[in-house]
């Protein structure tokens, strides 16, 4: 609309079209960066800026107080005989392969449950995802690490059960399956969107299988699955990079240690603490980029496997 | 409510002009004892670590500094211990640390190091009046001939038990004399006499001691050994340290130390603060808190354990240390500000011995020592133990933050089993090579 207005009034003036539109083109790139402006100060001054400095520490010896010092590789050199690098590789990469399906899995289960229209629809979606509402906060750690302490709810509930678990927070062995309830509970998000991939799924093909006499696993296998296709790649993919970055809840739980025994001690809290603590910069920054770098492949992995399983409706094929 | 505040802030505001009234009328009690004699409006910056009730006890020091100095006003910011160092080393990068900072021991050499931190030995005797203060403790605070900050306070260790708990038990504390096998057997005994806690916990004698390094350090000290050279080279070797952390293999075996999986979900309380454990050796400034976590009035304080020599050779620790940051544009504010903190006889009253027993004579004599008080009982132990102190203090080296915190965290991992002790030595000594170089 302001488009034809423009060209109204500037259609009798004697200056050639083409240069106008130039002008006119020129004006509205202007503008739109303009209106751009917060977010590439943002990007450049937050995001590209400190990332390219942190790529400059990766190779430096820094400590925050005197001018960093190049070494070469030597950061990354430390890290692979690093046996503390080791075990957070460990932990994270645990977390990742475990977390990540059971969260998906629970999430699916959820939203086909709640894709069924009946009474109260709204409410149930809404409780269901309440937990990823408040999820990330410091709080819901907090509430966490006193429902699994010694003689928190958890506790009392086994010994209810007659299973004497004792608290989960001290007990290295157990930790890892706190972190995994933690994270499968708050599937609200992904849950969401699987939702909206089966309501995009035709009925036809649904009733046409019945006819032919398909049962609900078989319609399950046969169309869900390959429908929601994009849908459990894009969460996927989404998942796991998040779970790569699980902190805030590790460093709660944790007290800022990654304990018991090093049982949670997840790659983004050791980063911090050899940065912060340490304050090892150059150190922390090489565990940062290698972080990237295996995020990045995992990525592109994803991407490459996508065409042999992903299955997009408007294909022909 | 709302009313309330406001009728407060009135108050408050016009009892200040009053105040101001009367001491720029008596040209102020400070301004002739060489306090910053310009009246420029200046605005200082001051941080420290601590709880709620530090604060609120700096708050108060500090209306009283603002009411003095009407001309300087003092923005105060605190955090807890470990968030603490971490703002101030990303200010440190940033060439912005606050003014006035509260200081550790620990930290002091890599900012000192790296001139993060002014010297203050200019406005000694100018700004500010050390005459009340201990030569040596002054001296603590001065790294290659610069005076980097000045201690308020000292602490020392000591052995903190439970008398209530160990009745229950039917165990002795330990004899004055006693030494680390004696306090071994102490421990034994609790554990083994069976006794539960009002929640049902077993009573347990103490936790782990050889996890935490400033342990090891008074027991390196009192086999003869100065922990660490001037040129930030360690004065212990790895069978020394072995044979510390020996020191508690019989009772971690026998399980007889604090159960650690409980230890570390009760942080950052411990075993001694819930009532669970009947003794712990602390630094003794922690009295205050002890009574207020554990909710138990009666806890006792006794000397460390006796040395091979059959000395104690306990030291006292400059605790609580003020410092400038060096990129400071009122310098002369700050100093005085430092003084304020460290000699005005008020300040003493006002802070007691929460952040230890002050430095300064004439804060020490203006504290409203209550018999029987927890203020009269940690200077009462630090005059008691004197005869003990023998030696100076250990001054840390650079990276001591980082080699402390590593020696507790393998501590955590012997007691869970998950390393044995000549890993713990091999860990240790790789991780500090790196923290100190």
């Amino acid at each position: 609309m302001a488009l034809t207005t423009t060209v109204t009034r500037t259609g009798g003036s004697a200056v050639p079209p083409s240069a106008a539109r130039r002008r006119r083109r020129a004006a509205e790139t202007r503008a739109g960066y303009t209106f751009l402006t917060p977010w590439l100060i943002g990007f450049f001054g937050l995001t590209a800026g400190p990332m390219l400095a942190s790529l400059y520490l990766a190779f430096t010896d820094y400590n925050l107080f005197a001018p960093p010092e190049l070494v070469g590789f030597d950061n990354f050199r430390m890290l692979f005989e690093d046996p503390r690098f080791l075990q957070s590789a460990k932990v994270t990469g645990t977390y990742v392969l475990l977390g990540t399906p059971i969260k998906l899995v629970a999430a699916l289960a959820v939203a086909m449950l709640l894709n069924n229209s009946r009474r109260g629809q709204g409410l149930y979606r809404s409780v269901f995802y309440a937990p990823s509402l408040i999820g990330a906060s410091v709080s819901i750690a907090i509430v966490w690490k006193a429902m699994f302490i010694d003689r928190g709810v958890v506790d009392r509930i086994g010994q209810g059960i007659g299973i004497d678990w004792g608290g989960w927070v001290g007990d290295p062995g157990k930790t890892m399956p706190m972190f995994i309830l933690l994270t499968v509970w708050q599937f609200g998000a992904p849950m969401v969107i699987f939702l909206a991939g089966l309501k995009q799924v035709p009925t036809e093909l649904y009733e046409a299988a019945a006819v032919d006499g398909a049962g609900p696993v078989r319609k399950f296998f046969r169309i869900t699955l390959p429908m929601l296709s994009p849908v459990i790649f894009f969460n996927l993919l989404l998942e796991t990079i998040h779970s790569f970055q699980i902190f805030a809840s590790a460093f709660i739980i944790s007290d800022g240690t990654g304990g018991p025994a090093g049982s949670t001690l997840f790659y983004t809290l050791y980063l911090y603490m050899r940065g912060f603590q340490d304050f090892r910069m150059g150190y922390a920054s090489a565990m940062a980029w290698v972080l990237v770098v295996v995020v990045g492949l995992l990525t592109l992995l994803f991407f490459r496997s996508s065409r042999f399983w992903v299955h997009y409706s408007g294909e022909a094929k | 409510m709302q009313r309330r505040t406001f009728t407060g802030v009135g108050v408050a505001a016009a009892t200040a002009l009053v105040l101001t009234a009367c001491s720029s009328g008596a040209d102020g009690p400070d301004s002739g004892g060489g306090g910053s004699s310009s009246d420029e409006e200046v605005t200082l910056t001051m941080t420290w670590w601590g709880n709620d009730d530090r604060a609120s006890r700096y708050e108060e020091a500090i209306d009283l500094f603002e009411e003095q100095h009407p001309n300087i006003t003092v923005q105060p910011t605190f955090q807890d211990w470990d968030g603490y160092w971490t703002a101030r080393s990303t200010e440190a990068a940033g060439r912005s640390l606050p003014d006035v900072m509260q200081f550790d021991l620990s930290y002091l050499r890599e900012y000192s190091e790296n001139g993060h931190l002014l010297d203050l030995s200019p406005y000694v005797g100018e700004q500010i009046d050390l005459s009340g203060f201990d030569e040596a403790l002054v001296e603590s605070g001065v790294i290659d001939g610069a005076q980097i900050g000045i201690p308020t306070s000292t602490n020392t260790l000591a052995l903190f038990y439970n008398p209530g708990l160990l009745e229950q038990t039917g165990v002795e504390a330990p004899a004055e004399d006693y030494d680390w096998q004696d306090f071994n057997a102490f421990v034994a005994q609790v554990s083994e006499a069976g006794a539960t806690a009002e929640n049902g916990e077993p009573i347990h004698g103490s936790a782990d001691y050889t996890s935490t390094f400033w342990f090891f350090l008074q027991w390196l000290v009192q086999q003869g050994i100065q922990p660490f050279e001037d040129d930030g080279s360690f004065g212990f070797t790895e069978d020394d340290m072995r044979e510390f952390l020996e020191l508690g293999a019989d009772l971690r075996e026998a399980g007889h130390f604090y159960p650690i999986d409980r230890q570390v979900q009760l942080l950052p309380l411990g075993g001694f603060t819930v009532n669970e454990a009947a003794a712990e050796f602390s630094w003794d400034n922690f009295l205050a808190g002890y009574v207020a976590d554990s909710g138990t009035e009666d806890i006792q304080m006794m000397p460390m354990p006796t040395g091979p020599d059959g000395e104690k050779a306990m030291f006292f620790k400059p605790s609580m240390l003020l410092a400038a940051g060096a990129n400071t544009e009122h310098p002369e504010a700050a100093a005085t500000l430092i003084d304020f903190l460290l000699t005005e006889p008020e300040v003493g009253r006002i802070f007691g011995t929460s952040k230890g027993v002050p430095a300064d004579e004439a804060q020490r004599e203006a504290m409203e020592l209550e018999e029987g008080s927890i203020d009269a009982r940690v200077v009462a132990y630090e005059e008691e133990v004197a005869e003990h102190v023998t030696q100076p203090v250990p001054i840390p080296v650079k990276g001591f933050g980082s080699i402390e915190a590593e020696f507790k965290r393998l501590g955590e991992e012997l007691n869970y089993g998950t390393i044995t002790i000549d890993e713990f030595v091999s860990s240790w000594f790789s991780e500090a090579q790196l923290a100190t170089q």
